[in-house]
């Protein structure tokens, strides 16, 4: 229940974020988008005028940063109040995108069975194999680092679970005696497997698509923490903690407050997954 | 079907007003209602009844095998006695193992798949120490094997005394091994030798069935519960193991509380009959007799909608309405909302048992009650 | 032509596949040559025990599996070869209950939507209106009101589920129905009703019914004839009561002798068939029976008896047996 209200919370925030925060507020002031400054100083709470550095003034006047700045003097909360709706977008695209494609394709190869399924099988055994992070490096180097790219990279090792998840399904519920009823009545395929099967097959899917959520905005922000980021001034979770990893002894909120962000969203998916099996799960059973 | 001794010192078991309800998340369900039973020994006594009435949970609450969302809400349960509900848990458990054995419906759940049928069979003549040391004893002054009849009339002759019997534990695995294999024959598996070596999953469903008998046998218990043990078998096997049940009634006197939703099967085989409807024993008497004379409608109905080959009739009579459910039973007796005599008292109050004739019990205020 | 449903030397036979390459070792003879008819309006009863092939009987007659070899003629339509379209002609005509009235209905469906998916499926409606007027027909007819009709399967009990299946069949207007061990899972206060419903339709809509069960009492009550199965034949096919006073078939003898009869009076001669139910995977030789007969002769072990024709009456046994005394009479298909 928790997870529940957490998640609709961050959700909302995320789909409000650019009307709440100036997006703007994102661009490094003074600077061009693709230097990053050095010798800024960090502060946290700033009552006075601070010197940012040799005739560069970021402020006028006393400003109170919540949560801190980070290297270009932006305000953290605001920052990762944009970030919400990057990493959620995200997200669920790569899920979404994720989720369709493998279960579509695991329930096409248990439907049909036989060669079509050894071979779906042994192509998705393939792209399980792959570890996303170096699959990511291999695309950015190619296609360059852009957001795309990236979901691309992720998507590409995230989908082959829900093929295997949805086979399995298939191929329980294939068996069963309303299937056959149907069949005697005269069903086509196409009708069983859509209208039927695949729509008491989907729970599980639901369920493991709800967890992993959480899951990619945690590899997401893995990635850019990396340094994938296309820009490195993107708001971005991983990418605020990879700034604040370099950091890490003089302003450590620059890593604890994205980082705390990540964890919190992530348990939050986490709890409204498990909730959703516990939901679902007897009313099966029954 | 032999003569039995229906006085009261020969009640094995006696259940009195045993209540029960579970708690689900749709509310509390109310399984028993008051359930009386009286075991005699020698007997078989079968409880029959459809789905939802009770019979199964009645046996499972005698030997103590409740899901956690069962309590007990009243009743007592007297096995020779002695009331199995007062007593703690552990006293309860070591009660229960000695004296009840169970035969269940599916022996494939209930027999364990990653052991051979000799090492379960061995295992649970193993946990009865005290009577294996006597075995050793009697086949030392026998002479020659000991068998499982004999084994059986062991229990008979008390000992209390502390056996000082020299018993080492080559002798007495050789003991139980001895009493395996005579036990098996006398359930009648061909080849006991081979049988004691193969698993479960090798045995059809028949010989599983009579593995478990064995294996209930081997407890010489006071009496075995039967949870519809032919329901799952063909109608030849069934016949089987009935002419079986039948053979070891009569060879040892056994006691059982046979279960069945089939009253064909409960003809075959019950001295008397005890009818379930609703958390309620209704009607009980010699089998014979209810078949005679059904005095509940219930009784009386059910007898009517069950085909029988030996007769043809157009249509089968049916009992308008449903199983009544158990969270939200119907007031007073439970049948009343299909009953074709229901009066307004029925609807106030369960009735009373009365007797109608020696020894035949009905709960209906056709009868008085 | 009167027959409905004719099948002809039918053969289902499921490959045992083992090994890496999943080579087959093996079939299991479920069906292993099975011959008979089904006349308009009667109730062909088809009982057997476990392995008798007679559950496969009913799916190859659908081809809801393929059968081996063989033909089933639905009118003069080989349904065994029929393509696409004709086998979903037929499908109209021919329907099935199927035994368990949990699993055979999609729990996500109301009941509307599976008279009407049916319905549409053969186009048998036009219109929405049409549809929903067929509905409470259909409803009406099994017993069932107004007030199902938007309910999911969950909300109702065993028997009305069975009910729900019936309708369906029905919706598509078939003409024969297979039914296959329909109220096996009902307690038997609802079977009767059920059983009681499945006359009644018979009569009113002139169906053909094929009964299938292992419930020897069941298969008496709705049955015009009966036929016998054992480790995928027919042993036995007759008029009921031929087959219940008079049967001719050791196999059939030993059946109605296990029967539990509920009334305690009946005195019965204990009979027990030795052994257990055989598997079809490894069938004996001659005489599919021969282990487990207490006639049985050299030539049974040998020779395997077809359908012998005595009149009406089809038994696939050399021996005319008197089954009161035990004493052979006679013998038959000898060459002389």
């Amino acid at each position: 229940m928790s997870g529940l209200i957490a998640s609709v919370f961050f959700i909302v925030l995320a789909l409000t974020a650019n009307y709440i925060v100036d997006p703007n507020l994102a661009t490094p002031k003074g600077y061009p988008d693709n230097r990053y400054p050095f010798e800024i100083k960090y502060v946290w709470n700033t009552n006075n005028i601070i010197n940012w550095g040799p005739g560069i003034n970021l402020y006028d006047g006393p400003q109170f940063f919540a949560l801190g700045t980070d290297g270009w003097g932006r305000d953290l909360l605001k920052m990762i109040i944009l970030a919400l709706p990057v990493d959620l977008e995200n997200a669920f695209i790569i899920v979404a995108g994720a989720a369709v494609f493998g279960t579509l394709l695991g329930a096409f190869a248990g439907y049909v069975g036989g060669v079509v399924d050894e071979a779906v099988l042994r192509v998705t055994d393939i792209f399980l194999a792959f570890p996303g992070l170096v699959l990511a490096l291999v695309f950015a180097a190619m296609f360059g680092r852009s957001i795309p790219t990236l979901r691309l990279a992720i998507l590409l090792v995230w989908w082959p679970p829900y093929v295997r998840l949805m086979r399995g399904q298939i191929l329980a519920e294939k068996e069963k005696t309303y299937v056959e009823a149907l069949r005697a009545l005269g069903a086509g395929h196409f009708r069983i497997l859509f209208k039927h099967i695949i729509p008491n097959a989907i729970y599980p899917i639901l369920v493991q698509a709800t967890l992993d959520l959480g899951g990619v905005v945690l590899t997401f922000s893995a990635l850019m923490f990396l340094g994938f980021s296309p820009t490195p001034s993107l708001p971005e979770l991983g990418n605020l903690a990879s700034d604040g990893y370099q950091h890490i002894f003089e302003a450590p909120w620059l890593i604890i407050f994205p980082g705390l962000v990540m964890l919190v969203m992530a348990l939050a998916f986490n709890l409204v997954g498990d909730g959703l099996r516990d939901v679902l799960d007897p009313r099966l059973r029954r | 079907m032999t003569e039995f001794s229906k006085s009261e010192e020969d009640v094995i078991l006696e259940v009195k007003n045993l209540r029960l309800e579970f708690h689900t998340y749709r509310g509390r369900v109310k399984a028993l209602n008051g359930v009386n039973l009286k075991l005699h020994k020698r007997e078989v006594l079968s409880l029959v009844g459809e789905s939802g009435c009770g019979k199964s949970v009645t046996a499972l609450t005698i030997i103590n095998l409740l899901p956690e969302n069962a309590e007990i809400i009243g009743g007592q349960i007297l096995l020779t006695g002695e009331d199995l509900l007062k007593k703690s848990q552990d006293e309860v458990r070591i009660i229960r193992a000695k004296r009840i054995a169970t035969v269940f419906q599916d022996p494939m759940t209930f027999l364990n798949p990653v052991l051979t049928i000799g090492a379960q069979l061995e295992e649970t003549f193993t946990l009865d120490k005290e009577g294996l040391k006597q075995a050793l004893k009697f086949q030392r002054a026998k002479g020659n094997n000991i068998t499982y009849l004999d084994f059986l009339s062991l229990e008979r002759q008390s000992s209390s005394k502390s056996d000082d019997t020299k018993a080492s534990r080559g002798d007495l695995k050789k003991i139980v091994k001895i009493l395996c294999a005579d036990v098996l024959k006398l359930v009648k598996l061909a080849d006991p030798e081979r049988i004691l070596k193969q698993y479960p999953f090798e045995l059809s469903g028949g010989m599983r069935q009579r593995a478990m008998i064995a294996m209930a046998l081997a407890r010489r218990p006071a009496f075995f519960i039967a949870d519809e043990i032919t329901t799952a078998l063909d109608v030849t096997v069934q016949a089987q193991i009935l002419h079986l049940l039948r053979e070891l009634k009569d060879k040892i006197g056994s006691t059982t509380l046979m279960i069945t939703h089939d009253l064909a099967v409960a003809a075959e085989i019950a001295d008397r009959i005890a009818v379930m409807y609703g958390g309620h024993v209704v009607e009980a008497t010699e089998t014979r007799e209810i078949f005679r004379r059904p005095l509940h409608p219930y009784t009386q109905l059910l007898m009517l909608a069950i085909p029988d080959a030996t007769k043809l009739v157009e249509s089968l009579a049916t009992i308008p309405g449903t199983v009544p459910d158990m969270i939200n039973p119907p007031p007073g007796c439970p049948f009343h909302p299909r009953c074709p005599y229901r009066m307004p008292k029925c609807v106030e109050k369960f009735p009373e048992t009365t007797y109608s004739g020696e020894d035949h019990e009905v709960a209906c205020y056709l009868y008085g009650g | 032509m009167n027959k409905i449903v004719a099948v002809e030397d039918l053969k289902t036979w499921f490959p045992i596949k083992s090994g890496l390459i999943q080579r087959t070792i093996g079939h299991v003879k479920a069906v292993d040559g099975v011959s008979f008819n089904v006349q308009r309006g009667e109730t062909l009863g088809l009982v057997g025990e476990s392995g008798s092939g007679k559950t496969t009987v009913a799916r190859s007659i659908l081809r809801l599996v393929k059968p081996t070899s063989g033909k089933v003629y639905f009118h003069d339509i080989d349904v065994t070869k029929a393509k696409r379209r004709k086998l979903r002609e037929v499908r109209t005509k021919m329907q099935i209950i199927f035994q368990d009235p949990y699993a055979s209905l999609d729990p996500r469906q109301t009941v509307n939507s599976m008279l009407t998916e049916a319905m549409g499926i053969h186009k048998v409606v036009s219109t929405h209106a049409e549809a929903h007027g067929k509905a409470l027909q259909l409803l009406e007819i099994v017993g069932l009101s107004e007030e199902h009709l938007y309910r999911f399967p969950h909300e109702f009990s065993g028997g009305q589920r069975q009910r729900i299946a019936v309708a369906r069949a029905l919706a598509v207007a078939p003409e024969f129905l297979i039914l296959d061990e329909p109220t096996s899972f009902l307690d038997v206060s609802v079977q009767a009703a059920v059983l009681n419903l499945l006359k009644d339709l018979q009569k009113k809509l002139g169906l053909t019914y094929l009964f299938i069960t292992h419930n020897l009492a069941v298969v008496h009550h709705m049955s015009d004839r009966v036929g016998v199965m054992y480790l995928g034949k027919v042993v036995e096919l007759a008029e009921k009561d031929a087959v219940f006073r008079n049967h001719k078939h050791p196999y059939t003898f030993h059946l109605m002798a296990a029967i539990p009869v509920p009334n305690p009076e009946i005195k019965k001669k204990e009979v027990l068939l030795t052994g257990d139910v055989p598997s079809p995977v490894n069938v004996p030789s001659g005489c599919r029976f021969h282990p487990r007969c207490p006639w049985a002769t050299k030539r049974c072990s040998v020779d395997e008896p077809p359908l012998y024709e005595v009149g009406e009456h089809l038994v696939a046994c050399h021996y005319d047996i008197d089954f009161e005394t035990g004493e052979v009479k006679s013998e038959r298909g000898l060459k002389s």
